[in-house]
């Protein structure tokens, strides 16, 4: 973990999550899981961050300020889907207003499963992030 | 006349965890008035009754909230209990009243924290949050999941917590007492905290009445009201008195909370001395029947269940209103003539949690 | 007072180690009750179906002819309500989670 070469910066959306991924996501960042360890900053700024980190399933209201966010990010950015919710629906897959994970509306990198995502979970599959995040920055020719 | 300006505030905002809309109408720096806009988080789970049978209901009530997850199991289950009708076992009741009382001092902990955090108080809440994570490791300890607890069922309980392990949860929660006293008194001793607190968002006892205030929010306009008076899980053999601050601002709602945490822990102390043995679940036969109607107290106020069957496997209709909804009148009406500056600790101070709310 | 009181505080904190949990370098250990994911012992599983039925999320597809049982974990919400209704006690419930993946298939 000491080798990684970014800081990421991360920005969170909660789509339409039941605040137990959310307060997870919120969770790795105070003392006891502590990411800002990695250099890892919860930002509120599309513009700032690498990574976008999803909570909860869409719906037809969240749908328009998901692609908000995403295409604000700069290239290349990371999208990661963490709980259930983002990844398939979940429980509430057969609810009419959910349209589904969030790989309905824009591309998803990495997908966390749990009910809700451990903070464990969560810093794994964000350190997995910065594995593809590296590999995007290799296709666009860019040196860091 | 001063010009006037909308701000519109939210759905993705650095202070909020989750995605609500205001739209603050504003003249110069006072805030004349507020208007919402919800409906980022509707999942519509309430049609989900019909498909889902009436027992699965308890995993996707868990899942309308992820903080109050368990008290939101828990009176499902008492609905559907109530329905069926079946008599749970005491010793299940009890442990339902202690997993609902950690569950409430987690819950009070992280709005303690989300509260430093609004006013700029960055290592309180890195502080609160910090005693959380070991209510946390409890509640995995004996129930299985950190925020969604899933401990709950229809009948009972599913995992039995042995007496060794109550000790022991007694013994931990006396040692985080004393370090959640010594954080507690920033909150109300401190200078600046109290600058940002004291008078901010007033609101007076006949508007909480007449607005429908719940919970913390109205027990901090100086109205009696807790919904665990009723007696329901085994409430009904515990000692304690409703919090109660007359001031009504936002200072006011935070000792509510202080105090309840505390209050939560001495109800868990007298639940673990008084839990008696037997079994903890009994079996369910049968579909349930007519209309029940619950109301418990939750960490943010108290939340009604209205369920109906007809004698079939699936419920006919499952309605949940939960205590933000019954908060945001309240806020509104806070928000009217305040600061731009104090609008987050004030939408903060209800302790809004929109996931329950749009359900 | 208030420098006595600081300085108290800054000499009790400065005995006390890391909150932290060190979670990457120093490996979790789960409680015995985690629910982390499910898992099958395919020796004694009848293949009745039960837990396919019971399941909220539908993500558990039993196949009683080719004596198939599949689990698809981005759909699994860990209620553990297949172990609870399992006949032959087959299904039991692991305490590691499992782990993110970069393509859903």
């Amino acid at each position: 973990m000491s080798y990684l070469a970014k800081s990421p910066w991360l920005i969170h959306y909660d789509g339409s999550s039941c605040n137990g991924c959310d307060i997870e996501v919120l969770a790795c960042l105070t003392p006891m899981y502590d990411v800002e360890r990695f250099g890892i900053i919860n930002t509120g700024n599309p513009k700032h961050a690498d990574i976008l980190a999803i909570t909860g399933s869409v719906n037809e209201q969240n749908i328009p300020i998901i692609k908000n966010i995403y295409d604000q990010m700069l290239e290349p950015k990371v999208v990661i889907a963490i709980g259930i919710c983002a990844t398939s629906g979940g429980i509430f897959r057969e609810c009419y207003n959910v349209q589904g994970g969030v790989d309905q509306v824009i591309p998803v990198d990495v997908y966390i499963p749990g009910c809700a995502a451990r903070p464990e979970s969560i810093i794994d599959g964000v350190v997995k992030g910065l594995g593809v995040l590296e590999e995007k920055y290799k296709k666009y020719g860019k040196k860091r | 006349m001063s010009k006037r300006t909308i701000i519109p505030f939210g759905p993705q905002h650095p202070v909020l965890p989750e995605p609500i809309h205001l739209d603050l109408v504003l003249e110069d720096e006072k805030v004349v008035q507020a208007i919402p806009r919800i409906g980022y988080v509707h999942r519509g789970l309430e049609k989900l009754v019909e498909k889902q049978e009436y027992a699965n209901m308890v995993y996707v009530a868990e899942r309308i909230c992820g903080i109050c997850s368990f008290i939101h199991a828990q009176t499902c289950s008492q609905a559907i209990e109530d329905l069926l009708p079946i008599e749970v076992p005491e010793r299940a009741l009890y442990l339902r009243t202690i997993w609902a009382e950690m569950s409430r001092t987690h819950s009070h902990l992280l709005w303690l924290g989300l509260m430093a955090d609004a006013f700029g108080f960055e290592a309180l809440f890195m502080h609160c949050w910090r005693l959380r994570e070991k209510i946390l490791d409890m509640v995995e300890d004996t129930a299985g999941g950190r925020v969604i607890f899933g401990s709950c069922k229809v009948g009972g309980v599913r995992v039995d917590i042995e007496d060794a392990k109550l000790k022991d949860i007694v013994i931990q929660y006396n040692d985080l007492e004393k370090e959640i006293k010594e954080i507690t008194d920033v909150f109300v001793e401190d200078y600046s905290v109290k600058h940002r607190l004291v008078d901010v968002g007033v609101m007076s006892k006949e508007d909480a009445h007449v607005l429908g205030a719940v919970g913390p929010t109205m027990r901090g306009s100086g109205v009696a009201k807790d919904m665990r008076t009723l007696g329901y899980a085994a409430y009904k053999y515990l000692k304690f008195e409703p919090v109660v601050e007359t001031a009504g601002d936002c200072y006011a709602r935070t000792k509510v909370r202080i105090r309840e945490v505390f209050q939560s822990i001495d109800l868990i102390r007298q639940a673990v001395a008084q839990i008696p043995g037997g079994p903890i679940a009994v079996k369910v036969t049968g579909n349930p029947t007519g209309s029940s109607f619950q109301c418990v107290e939750q960490a943010r106020g108290d939340v009604a269940y209205y369920l109906k069957a007809n004698g079939t496997k699936n419920l006919e209709r499952f309605r949940v209103r939960t205590p933000t909804f019954a908060n945001i009148p309240p806020l509104l009406k806070m928000l009217g003539g305040c600061e731009l500056a104090d609008v987050p600790v004030i939408v903060l101070s209800i302790d809004p949690c929109i996931s329950c709310t749009e359900r | 007072m208030a420098f006595l009181k600081l300085a108290g505080t800054v000499t009790k904190r400065m005995g006390m180690k890391s909150a932290c949990y060190m979670y990457p370098v120093v490996a979790r250990e789960f409680t015995k009750t985690t629910r982390g994911h499910v898992e099958l012992d395919s020796a004694d599983c009848i293949y009745c179906g039960l837990c396919q039925r019971k399941c909220p999320t539908k993500a558990i597809e039993v196949n009683r002819q080719e004596k198939n049982w599949t689990i698809q974990p981005l759909r699994c919400i860990v209620c553990s309500g297949c172990v609870d209704v399992c006949p032959k006690k087959c299904l039991r419930m692991e305490n590691t989670y499992s782990s993110s993946v970069t393509s859903k298939f």
